[in-house]
């Protein structure tokens, strides 16, 4: 532990020194009377001091956590003897508060534990602790400090916006899973009759039509499959106000989405697309929304100014007839392109374009409003190139339901299909 | 500040034809210790306690009286206002002390200004007992304030 004395156990001393020294010299008892006091704090400051050897243990009562819960971090304390007093601090990051006014706090010495309750105010990734404490004798002459305890990460998961639908992909892919294939096969759902072949089986066959029109006719139904989402997540640039911006927005769509998909059975994948390229290849389960949602806890923003298209990204993280959900906010020309090219690709594409407006505050003058201006022109000419290319894009401000966003895409697709050649 | 005020007023009353000189060299160090309690500036607590200890030692020689039996009182209220400074400096952090923690703090600093009281007292009577004198007592004394010096110099120099 290191230690402090007090700068007052010095000043004690000299004064009982001037004070005795003055005293003899000029043969006056009242100063080494006046002197007496000072002379007993400073012995008594240097003499009954023990030195407490504070050891401890800080534990969190669980690593993952969603946003507003509260997380039980408590801290066992030993060998505080000798000490008055002990102070504890908990550093915390600022998405991480203590409900009350217990950090710092001072214990007296024979309290062994404490326990603090962390509220998670914002989803990310954290270490907390060491804790650091801080051990005083009775009159504050001498202090002893050290950290305490090792860093115990803890996981904070965005909340998970509740969605009534979901974008059903173009085609569905060859697993079991909820979504009615648009093929026809084993299934519940009703498609179509057709005359009997070899091989039917019988109970399918539709009985009524048969005796109807004289001859076997069998029911044919959709099968259901399950579907490969991929979330594109443009991470080039952020605008932000505090602690909300576009990447915030992003990866709290992106972790509803992922949320609701997996929970479908669906295979879900995620790709990165930004300064620095990261990807998770679609599977779907419990495990893969974990993934999904770490690797979101990591995310941020690199800036790079390296040109990026599309044939960067390994081929198995877009797999063919897999619905590519874009998340950007309309800020880089790079993530146009790429998406463009995507869509030239025949990607079932989707855009929501996270709109950075209300974390923007334009300035009055006239510079900034012609700069702000020509922004806009910019993030407007992205939006037409999308739309030329036939691909929905949808705004989507803080605030609004992420359910209006996927209906109205929803409503696009049921009146435009992608071309084929 | 009442511990102040108190060893101020006796000081002016031991040397009443320098009372303005006392008052004024009080008064600078009033003014520190009120920078030191509010703005927080630690640094002038010692120069406040040292300015009002040169009023009163001033005002003991000026005043040529043959014994103030009043030192230790004295002794003990620049120590108390010196503790209580730094206790109200200490307080300024944002550190949640329960109550418990406050009255054990009090009580220590009673206690010490208690006993320093006594060493001061203690000193006093030893003085005035006919024990003998000379050289004896004088190396004693000698001794005493040597060992206060190097005290003094030795946590200077481990801080």
């Amino acid at each position: 532990m290191r230690r402090t004395d007090s700068p007052r156990l010095v000043a004690y001393a000299g004064l009982a020194a001037v004070g005795l020294m003055t005293g003899l010299v000029a043969g006056r008892v009242e100063l080494v009377a006046l002197a007496a006091p000072f002379a007993l704090a400073a012995a008594l400051g240097a003499s009954l001091t023990r030195q407490p050897h504070v050891t401890g243990t800080l534990t969190l009562d669980r690593e993952r956590a969603l946003e507003g819960d509260g997380v039980l971090a408590s801290l066992e304390l030993t060998g505080t003897d000798g000490a008055a007093r002990v102070d504890v601090l908990l550093p915390l990051p600022d998405e991480l508060t203590t409900t009350g006014d217990g950090n710092p706090v001072a214990l007296p010495a024979d309290v062994e534990r404490l326990e603090l309750t962390l509220r998670c105010v914002r989803w990310g990734a954290f270490r907390v602790g060491p804790a650091i404490v801080r051990a005083r004798d009775a009159l504050g002459f001498h202090t002893w400090e050290s950290a305490v305890g090792v860093t115990q990460p803890l996981r904070v998961y965005p909340s998970v916006e509740t969605m009534r639908a979901l974008l059903e992909p173009l085609e569905t892919q060859v697993y079991i899973g909820n979504q009615v294939a648009r093929t026809r096969g084993d299934g519940i759902e009703f498609a179509d009759i057709r005359e009997w072949t070899p091989g039917d089986r019988l109970r399918r066959v539709n009985w009524r039509a048969s005796a109807r029109r004289g001859d076997l006719w069998v029911n044919e139904q959709h099968p259901e499959r399950n579907t490969d989402i991929v979330l594109f997540l443009d991470t080039f640039s952020d605008v932000s106000l505090g602690p909300r911006g576009t990447l915030d927005l992003t990866v709290r769509a992106a972790a509803s989405l992922a949320h609701r998909y997996l929970q479908r059975k669906d295979r879900v994948g995620v790709v990165s697309f930004g300064g620095f390229l990261s990807w998770l290849l679609p599977a779907s389960g419990t495990r893969q929304l974990y993934r999904i949602v770490d690797s979101l806890l990591q995310m941020g923003i690199v800036l790079s100014f390296a040109a990026k298209n599309i044939d960067v990204l390994p081929p198995r993280t877009l797999p063919p007839r897999a619905l590519v959900l874009a998340l950007t906010p309309l800020l880089d020309a790079r993530s146009t392109a790429a998406l463009v090219a995507l869509r030239a690709r025949g990607f079932d594409l989707v855009v929501v374009e996270i709109s950075p407006l209300p974390f923007v505050e334009p300035q009055r003058d006239e510079l900034s409003e012609l700069s702000y201006r020509l922004w806009s022109l910019s993030r407007d000419a992205q939006r037409d190139q999308y739309e030329r290319a036939g691909i929905p894009i949808v705004p989507w401000t803080e605030g609004e339901a992420l359910d209006a966003v996927i209906e109205e895409v929803r409503t696009y697709r049921r009146h435009a299909r992608p071309a084929r050649a | 500040m009442a511990a102040y005020g108190g060893v101020l007023a006796w000081s002016c009353l031991l040397a009443p034809k320098f009372t303005p000189v006392t008052l004024f060299l009080g008064g600078v160090g009033a003014l520190l210790l009120v920078l030191v309690i509010v703005r927080g500036l630690d640094d002038l607590l010692g120069s406040s306690l040292l300015l009002l200890g040169a009023c009163y030692v001033v005002a003991l020689f000026i005043g040529r009286h043959p014994l103030d039996e009043a030192a230790p009182l004295v002794g003990g209220a620049l120590l108390l206002c010196s503790e209580l400074a730094t206790w109200s400096l200490e307080e300024r952090h944002a550190v949640a002390a329960s109550r418990a923690l406050r009255l054990a703090r009090a009580r220590a600093v009673g206690l010490l200004v208690f006993a320093g009281l006594g060493a001061g007292a203690l000193v006093l009577v030893a003085a005035n007992t006919s024990v003998g004198g000379g050289l004896v007592w004088a190396v004693l004394g000698a001794g005493a304030a040597v060992l206060a010096v190097a005290i003094a110099a030795r946590l200077a120099v481990s801080r």
